[in-house]
């Protein structure tokens, strides 16, 4: 009888680990996929936040890392192109005040590229492009 | 022992002399022992391998048990420096690929795009305090300067028409001293970014950094250098009035 009741309790704990166990592995697995530079700098939340929040400038910064390399789940995109539509827009005035050419034509490049593929967000581009001239005091 | 009769040598279980045939007696009671023995023995292998077939389900529970918990250790070990592993790796292609990433860093570098390479160099993990990176350590020093001081200044001048801003005064003081961090390492190390391989980048990168003071906050030529030049208070008063319109 006492054997019984060791063999169910044992069976149990055994469930409860196996549970446990299956959670931590999906965890590591999920951590350990290269899909970020880093969760905590790169945080969809966070980001979705501020553009809300019509905070562009932070928005941007977030998304810098995908200017880097860094890539994005899908789920996520619009909302990082967003930051780095905001984050070009803004590097393009500095470059246009120190007189990078080439680099001038890349920001054009990519913030056309951004606007096609984002035809939906024309009135936060217009916004994020209002921040800008307002930062410029135009 | 030998046997009373021939003195041939005879063993304790012989019943009978293997020599002249006379039963032995003599080892009757050894013989009965010995079958007694023998069935209580028989009698204890069973019980004992009643036990153990018992006993098998819990040995085999505890032996998953022990596994498992082996198993949640590793998994849990593996997750929580997942961040590390994962770094570990990534700055370990970033040496293989040394060729590769060298040029893209210069492609990023030649652009002035300067938070560009320092997104791509988080991202890859590039480790400018070991071979074969080395030379990029002063570069990545006012780099990451750098692109703290346009990250500040992007967060405190761009909002939206109907932004919400809460603390927009943190924002001023982060301005401040990324201003004040960037500039005064640029000074401090003058001397070793005027030797360094990558000097003209840094150079570079500082009249960037004016521009950006200049397109942004109103700062140009001796009003950029009395801002430099000016107490704390001072320089958040001036940006307060420049980025929240006081």
């Amino acid at each position: 009888m006492i054997k019984k009741v060791i063999l169910a309790i044992s069976i149990v704990i055994n469930i409860v680990l196996a549970v446990i166990l299956a959670i931590n592995i999906r965890g590591a697995a999920d951590k350990l996929k290269f899909v970020y530079v880093d969760q905590d700098t790169l945080d969809p939340s966070s980001l979705r936040m501020y553009l809300d929040m019509e905070n562009y400038g932070t928005a941007a910064s977030i998304s810098r890392p995908i200017r880097g390399g860094a890539k994005i789940e899908e789920v996520d995109k619009d909302y990082y192109l967003l930051g780095e539509y905001a984050d070009v827009l803004f590097l393009k005035e500095l470059f246009e005040e120190t007189g990078n050419a080439a680099t001038i034509d890349a920001c054009d490049k990519r913030l056309k590229e951004i606007v096609e593929e984002l035809p939906e967000y024309s009135a936060i581009f217009e916004k994020i492009r209002w921040s800008v001239d307002q930062a410029l005091g135009e | 022992m030998k046997c009373y009769s021939c003195g041939g040598e005879v063993s304790l279980t012989d019943k009978t002399c293997p020599y002249c045939g006379r039963s032995l007696t003599e080892t009757a009671n050894y013989r009965k022992d010995k079958e007694a023995y023998e069935k209580r023995s028989e009698k204890a292998k069973g019980r004992l391998a009643k036990a153990v077939s018992s006993n098998v389900p819990i040995v085999i529970s505890a032996v998953v048990m022990v596994l498992l918990i082996i198993g949640v250790s590793v998994a849990v070990y593996v997750k929580e420096n997942a961040y590390h592993f994962r770094g570990d790796a990534m700055r370990k292609e970033a040496k293989n690929n040394y060729i590769e990433y060298s040029k893209t860093i210069r492609d990023y570098l030649d652009a002035g795009d300067y938070t560009g390479f320092y997104a791509f160099k988080e991202y890859h993990n590039i480790a400018e305090f070991e071979e074969p990176y080395e030379d990029l350590k002063l570069l990545w020093d006012m780099t990451r300067k750098y692109a703290l001081l346009v990250s500040d200044v992007e967060e405190a001048v761009l909002h939206g028409p109907e932004a919400r801003w809460y603390r927009p005064e943190d924002d001023v003081a982060n301005v401040r001293r990324s201003i004040d961090g960037f500039y005064n390492e640029y000074a401090y190390k003058l001397s070793e970014i005027n030797a360094d391989s990558y000097g003209a980048y840094m150079h570079d990168m500082k009249k960037k950094a004016d521009a950006i003071l200049k397109v942004y906050l109103r700062l140009d030529g001796e009003k950029l250098e009395e801002f430099l030049n000016s107490s704390m208070n001072k320089k958040e008063a001036y940006l307060e009035e420049v980025i929240l319109h006081d």
